[in-house]
């Protein structure tokens, strides 16, 4: 009980320090950076629970963000769907896709499903790449419009700022719920034990598809949201470097909480643009190899010092002082 | 079978199942009465574990039947079978370590509860009901084997005793008809085993059929009614605690332990 209170208390801290965020900063830049949080936390966070708390060891979750991303975008762009039908329904052709993708694949088990995973990733890439007219190609799909709703258009950082975190908040949300529910103790049971979930009367097939499919929807709304933002999408957006940038997230926010992956996106894309602003004076071709020689010898850190990631880290953090206070007094 | 008698719960015919060319059950057969203990027993590799998980759906029969309540089971998913009211415990426990007592307990309600992942996700007031449910009745089930005081503790925390009984508590939350107990027994101390042979003739009293998987003797002897003894997967003896005590066959695969 006593937990579940300070784990709300962290919430409403985080939550409000986002709502006032936008009118604490100057200028656009800092809410700009956060829009990009948002919609890779919301992804990083689908996915941890994937892994962690489900075992199902997908890598997937590019490849649904893409094609949330080009099937509202190139709907919205060619003006067959308005934007907000396009979400509805680019996340319906997503559900189909990790259904039926799904269905065979997650009968692998481990390393056969990261790599048939990763294989999906390449195919879907090279597709969106090599399908000129319909996606633009390599060169991108452009005349993507702006989001809008009932007449209101969304405009600028400022209104995708609060679009992508109510996204992410709202997915985090949903998490925390069904994880809390008999739907989250089947996911973890049937990672726990098949043969004890099975006998228990959970159908873990099915378990398996509902949880993979529900991230790939997530992971398409995401994706659509981030198309309508930039107004612009390229297939090497969804390819390979989002992956690792993805596993790093993981790594080292910690997968086993829900805020863990919230806390790793963070962590990760101001770093990345710290690397850039700071070290442009110092490194001025700076390109994304170095990128990775920082988050390389992050991960390695994290590892050796937190093998539980920040949110590990940080529990213990708080134990430890809650202790020490409680000695003292 | 149109002659079987109301009182059989579970009729297992000539079932066989191989293993890469090894024979571990060979027609077995045996039937189970209700409201009855029935016990299996035999030395180590004869065929109990797979037994149950012949019975329980985990493996495939290669031949024979199952009938449970008059329908046949054989060859049914796991989770259909349990689905049907049969519960089990595991003999290496297979606990879900990642979760506390209470919730281990909780995970027996699933077959009985239908809240779907949307209205989970959602926390639906609906779902929240159910979920409300699923907690006193788990909370019920803790009480039955003694271990409501640890509901919230992680399953890791637990002696081994204990542990076996939260398995226990699992299967009880399932309200099954027709519960099988996979080595109850192993690795208790004395008092622990008093503690499960008491929770035992609970159990039938309020109106259970079990099935005993056990290597511990005596308890097998003081507890069952009818004795299933298996050797290298063939059934060589059945009876009362009694008859099979005395059979010629059983004290040879035995050889050198006293019964």
């Amino acid at each position: 009980m006593n937990s579940k209170h300070r784990f709300s208390l962290l919430w409403v801290v985080f939550i409000v320090g986002l709502a006032v965020l936008p009118f604490v900063t100057p200028g656009t830049y800092v809410i700009g950076v956060m829009c990009f949080v948002a919609f890779y936390a919301t992804l990083a966070c689908g996915m941890a629970v994937l892994l962690e708390q489900a075992g199902i060891f997908s890598l997937a979750a590019p490849t649904f963000f893409g094609l949330g991303a080009y099937v509202a975008g190139i709907l919205a762009a060619r003006e067959i769907l308005p934007p907000w039908a396009g979400i509805i329904f680019a996340a319906l052709v997503v559900a189909a896709i990790a259904y039926i993708i799904g269905a065979p694949l997650l009968r692998l088990r481990g390393y056969y499903l990261a790599c048939a995973t990763f294989g999906l990733l390449f195919i879907v890439e090279i597709a969106l790449a090599q399908s000129g007219e319909i996606t633009g190609g390599h060169d991108g799909l452009m005349g993507i419009p702006p989001l809008s709703v009932v007449g209101f258009t969304l405009r600028g950082d400022f209104h995708y700022y609060f679009v992508s975190w109510v996204l992410c908040l709202g997915c985090l949300w949903f998490f925390f719920n069904m994880m809390n529910s008999r739907v989250g103790r089947a996911i973890k049971a049937l990672h726990d034990s098949e043969v004890a979930a099975s006998s228990v009367a959970i159908n873990v097939p099915r378990f398996k598809l509902k949880v993979f499919v529900l991230t790939a929807v997530m992971a398409s709304f995401a994706g659509s949201l981030y198309c309508f933002y930039l107004q612009f999408t390229t297939p090497s957006m969804f390819g390979f470097p989002l992956l690792v940038e993805l596993l790093t997230m993981i790594v080292i926010g910690g997968a086993t909480t829900l805020y863990g992956p919230v806390l790793g996106s963070v962590v990760l894309i101001w770093l990345r643009e710290a690397i850039h602003v700071y070290l442009k004076g110092i490194l001025p071709k700076l390109t994304a190899e170095v990128d990775a020689v920082f988050f390389g010898v992050l991960i390695v850190a994290i590892l050796i010092f937190m093998p539980e990631g920040l949110a590990g880290g940080l529990d213990r953090l708080a134990h430890f002082g809650r202790r020490l206070l409680g000695k003292s007094a | 079978m149109a002659s079987q008698p109301d009182s059989v719960l579970l009729d297992v015919q000539n079932v066989s199942r191989s293993f890469a060319g090894i024979r571990a059950l060979n027609l077995v057969s045996f039937s189970v009465k209700r409201k009855k203990i029935t016990a299996v027993i035999g030395p180590n590799g004869a065929g109990k574990s797979t037994l149950i998980n012949v019975i329980t759906g985990v493996y495939i029969p290669d031949s024979g039947g199952i009938h449970f309540g008059g329908s046949d089971i054989a060859g049914l998913p796991a989770h259909i079978v349990a689905s049907k009211g049969i519960a089990r415990t595991f003999q290496l426990e297979e606990l879900f370590s990642s979760m506390t007592v209470i919730e281990n307990a909780m995970t027996g309600c699933h077959g009985k509860t239908g809240s779907g992942m949307l209205a989970c996700g959602f926390a639906l007031p609906s779902a929240r009901r159910e979920e409300k449910r699923i907690r006193e009745e788990a909370m019920e089930c803790l009480a039955m084997v003694g271990l409501e005081e640890k509901a919230l503790e992680p399953i890791s925390r637990l002696p081994l005793g204990e542990r076996k009984l939260v398995g226990i508590a699992r299967a009880l939350s399932m309200k099954p008809g027709f519960l099988m107990l996979d080595e109850p027994a192993g690795g208790l101390a004395g008092h622990e085993v008093e503690r499960l042979v008491k929770l035992i003739h609970r159990l039938i009293e309020q109106g259970l059929t079990i099935l005993l998987v056990e290597h511990n003797m005596p308890f097998v002897m003081s507890l069952s009614e009818k004795i299933v003894v298996l050797d290298a997967g063939v059934k060589i003896a059945e009876g009362t605690p009694e008859e099979v005590k005395n059979d010629e066959r059983v004290i040879k695969a035995y050889l050198g332990q006293e019964l």
